[in-house]
């Protein structure tokens, strides 16, 4: 007995007690990939200000390492996730050791090239991935509560990250870089670091994507997924790890709450964008994280006339300070 | 004594503009040594050229003995040498405290791993780091406005919060870029006592741009003056303020 | 053979060239990439389309009308969105993103309008070959060529030889210097942008004719950032020669190489550049001042 067939039953016994069928879980399961690299995205551009058109070619890699590995060579599924995320994670080290140097427009430009070089090569190279007609035959290895688990995880670890010294670090190069170098911040390190980071978690994303879908071709992971991303994170709140939780679920759900909307979910959707940093920039949440203290108050305010202090910690983690702006 | 900071014969050209021309100075441990000039006379790329950001064309820069010519600011920085910006350059959106914790990180020595299992040792520094900072915060009597925006903060509660910033470093030398920049006679003289108190209280070395004469006379042990990237003079304020030459200079600009 | 695929490359370079004149003008005056660009000469295609398919109107009449739509979208832009981030005082990312959202707009907009499909002009487009020596050259080609460098050619003379120009120049240089002087910089860069966008609306229309009409033909604009980039943001002249280049080699790629991997060509061309010359091919290098 494998251990995905071990995941797939505890899967199904959970989703049948709870009586959540598979329309549900697919919806759960997409939000949680959009979470995760959308969690990605916000390390890379809400704190560290750089803008990444290319974070779709991640996935793609995520996606396709996994699934070959995971279908052809029969791959522990685990393990063939994590070969996804790490060889996503290499070949943007190697993109932003080479990238990084160059003014922000132009690292955009490069990134932008780069998903999209991405999506061609795959297209391109038919005996190894199927080409654009897809690679199919995928092994379902991302039962819901699996997914689940894993967001939890990510945003664990994004919210570690950015709490300790490294997510101090970015944020200083996004408010003034010159500044930060000059308290001893090596720029260039970090910021090669920030764009690992959101590739291990754009390839993570997509390995579980693939693993859901059972079947994917490049042009998924094209230039309007990248935008998709940047757009999310925006909405969401740049400099806030909630906020994009909230922006991924929010873009994720409202279609399929507004089904009938779905011809003009995009177009929306970007007007929702141009709205939202004309007259509200901040998006839901811009630089602060949601507090369980902060509604408390906000509760306590509107039925006594004096402001009093909250009372409970912070909703994820005992932490001694909030990324409060 | 070895001097703290030593640069020989530097220069430093823009196309066929010569910023810096043939500059040389010795700082002594402890001392608070004034540079001053008409604007554009080259100060600010002296600053640059010390912190790395601008590569000397020619001459050496030696810091506490080492040669740091050509040393990446970061590095710079690490190795004790802070600075403050002409403009104040601070981290808007984040914390007073923020600010100054940021610049500690040097002292946060644990790694990735340790800070996701929250590990004792992770756990420790960061305590350390908050009590630092604290205090630091406290030295400049910003402690009450910890939480605060940094940008929030009037000018001149902007001008210490960057100087508490550098001396997060555990700096040997404090390089301040116009720190009496826009203030009023009151707020000079308040700068005087706070900078010769951060002096004291450290025992470090400071290197001044300044164009607040009062500032300069009441603070600086030695004065280099400083004109078309030149030096034109040397030596104790008021030595300096009698030199005809530095009058020259000047004619008729002194505050 | 060769000859062939050169001109049709400068010919595909000229209309990209027109969508990185009107990038590179906006870059250098509010130094941010206008990813709304591309769309801004969709738009132009389809309202051409509209006027002569369902409108019945002939060729220039039409064109002339879709010119103008173009400009006047491109002006909107800067009139409701860039102008209100600018005034804001928001970071230049936000303006980008404002871009970014625009050109989702106008692309769902007119998928949703106009679906999908591949459209064509209902005009007889000349298909026919001109022979000179060897070589068999599109009619449309050169057409589409001469166009643009007159277009070009007027262009430059407008920014090196008139107060507008000059104007624009100043701007570039140094926004709050040249207000102090009495330029009226919103009115100007109101101004560019219409004239971007009229630019935009002739690449659009030319496009059109050489290949279809779809909601997704904004895409170009990618090619003229990259253009714009490869011949170093900011620079006009940069931006027509990176255009052109781009244009060359992308036809010789398709033609020689492989016509799939013609995008990954030109991709890895702009890395390969940028390592060389970070700045570009006539870049200026600008540094903050510490």
């Amino acid at each position: 007995m494998s251990l995905l067939q071990i995941f797939q039953d505890i899967n199904s016994a959970f989703t049948g007690f709870f009586g959540i069928n598979s329309y549900v879980q697919g919806i759960v399961i997409l939000t949680c990939i959009n979470i995760i690299a959308v969690l990605g995205m916000s390390v890379l551009t809400g704190f560290t200000r750089l803008f990444s058109f290319g974070n779709a070619g991640f996935m793609s890699i995520g996606a396709y390492t996994a699934a070959i590995l995971a279908t052809r060579y029969n791959l522990n599924f685990l393990l063939a996730i994590v070969a996804g995320t790490v060889f996503s994670a290499f070949i943007a080290f190697l993109l932003g050791t080479i990238t990084l140097r160059l003014k922000g427009d132009y690292f955009l430009i490069t990134c932008l090239g780069f998903g999209e070089c991405v999506r061609v090569l795959f297209n391109y190279t038919k005996g190894l991935t199927g080409g654009s007609a897809g690679f199919s035959n995928i092994p379902n290895y991302s039962p819901m509560l699996f997914v689940l688990v894993c967001t939890v995880l990510a945003f664990y670890l994004a919210w570690r990250f950015i709490h300790s010294k490294y997510g101090r670090n970015l944020t200083s190069i996004r408010e003034n870089e010159l500044a930060a170098e000059a308290v001893g911040i090596n720029v260039f390190r970090f910021k090669r670091m920030s764009f690992v980071f959101s590739a291990v978690y754009a390839g993570w994303a997509g390995a579980l994507y693939a693993g859901y879908l059972m079947y994917i071709v490049p042009a998924s992971f094209n230039l309007g997924k990248s935008c998709e991303l940047i757009t999310t994170t925006v909405i969401g709140g740049l400099g806030s790890l909630t906020g994009s939780v909230m922006g991924a679920i929010i873009v994720t759900l409202l279609p399929e709450a507004f089904r009938f909307l779905a011809n003009y979910r995009m177009l929306l959707y970007g007007i929702a964008v141009v709205l939202v940093i004309m007259l509200r920039p901040a998006g839901l949440y811009g630089y602060k994280e949601f507090s369980l203290k902060r509604l408390v108050r906000r509760i306590k305010k509107l039925f006594t006339p004096k402001s009093t202090k909250g009372g409970d910690a912070g909703k994820k983690g005992g932490l001694t300070n909030e990324a409060s702006a | 004594m070895k001097p703290v900071l030593e640069m020989q014969n530097v220069e430093k050209h823009f196309g066929g503009v010569r910023a810096i021309d043939d500059f040389s100075v010795k700082l002594e441990q402890g001392k608070i040594h004034g540079l001053i000039g008409p604007n554009g006379a080259g100060k600010t790329t002296i600053f640059n050229n010390i912190t790395g950001i601008y590569v000397p064309d020619a001459g050496k820069i030696y810091f506490d003995g080492q040669d740091i010519t050509g040393t990446p600011p970061h590095k710079v920085a690490q190795m004790g040498i802070g600075r403050t910006f002409q403009n104040i350059r601070l981290f808007s959106n984040l914390s007073v405290m923020e600010n100054v914790i940021i610049a500690s990180n040097l002292d946060a020595t644990y790694n990735m791993l340790e800070s996701f299992l929250l590990s004792k040792n992770y756990r420790s520094k960061e305590k350390a780091l908050q009590e630092k900072a604290m205090s630091l915060l406290e030295v400049v009597g910003l402690s009450d406005r910890a939480e605060e925006r940094a940008s929030s903060l009037p000018y001149g509660h902007q001008r210490k919060l960057e100087i508490a910033r550098a001396m997060a470093l555990n700096p040997k030398l404090l390089l301040l870029d116009e720190p009496a920049a826009g203030m009023n006679a009151d707020e000079s003289a308040e700068l005087v006592e706070f900078v010769r108190g951060i002096r004291d209280k450290f025992d470090i070395t400071i290197l001044m741009i300044e164009h607040h004469m009062d500032v300069v006379t009441n603070l600086c042990d030695y004065v280099t003056v400083l004109n078309f990237g030149k030096t034109i003079a040397v030596g104790t304020p008021e030595e300096v303020k009698s030199d005809k030459r530095v009058i020259d200079a000047y004619l008729g600009s002194e505050e | 053979m060769f000859i062939q695929q050169l001109v049709t490359g400068i010919s595909v370079g000229g209309i990209y060239a027109l969508l990185a004149t009107g990038y590179s003008l906006i870059y250098s005056l509010l130094d941010f990439s206008n990813w709304a660009h591309g769309e801004v000469a969709m738009i132009g295609a389809y309202t051409a389309l509209i006027m002569s398919s369902n409108l019945g109107l002939p060729f220039i009449p039409a064109a002339i009308i879709g010119i103008g739509g173009a400009a006047a979208v491109s002006y909107f832009n800067e009139r409701v969105a860039y102008r209100r981030i600018r005034h804001n005082h928001s970071p230049n990312m936000f303006l980008m993103i404002a871009a970014m959202g625009l050109s989702t707009v106008y692309q769902q907009a007119a998928n949703v309008i106009f679906t999908g499909k591949y459209k064509q002009y209902p005009f007889r487009l000349p298909v026919s070959t001109v022979q000179i020596g060897n070589a068999y050259l599109g009619v449309l080609d050169l057409v589409s060529l001469g166009i643009t460098a007159i277009i070009i050619i007027w262009l430059i003379y407008l920014i090196n030889k008139t107060q507008f120009g000059l104007n624009v120049r100043a701007i570039a240089c140094n926004n709050y210097t040249a207000s102090i002087l009495g330029v009226k910089v919103d009115r100007s860069i109101a101004y560019v942008f219409f004239l971007a966008g009229g630019l935009a609306g002739v690449a659009g229309i030319l496009y059109g004719m050489k290949y279809n009409i779809f909601p997704t033909m904004g895409n170009v604009g990618l090619k003229a950032f990259i253009a714009s980039v490869i011949g170093g943001l900011g620079s006009v002249p940069g931006a027509i020669v990176g255009a052109i280049v781009l244009g060359i080699i992308e036809t010789l790629v398709a033609a020689y190489v492989n016509s799939s991997l013609r995008d990954f060509f030109s991709f890895a061309l702009l890395i390969v550049l940028l390592l060389v010359k970070p700045s570009g091919l006539f870049g200026v290098d600008v540094q903050d001042k510490a």
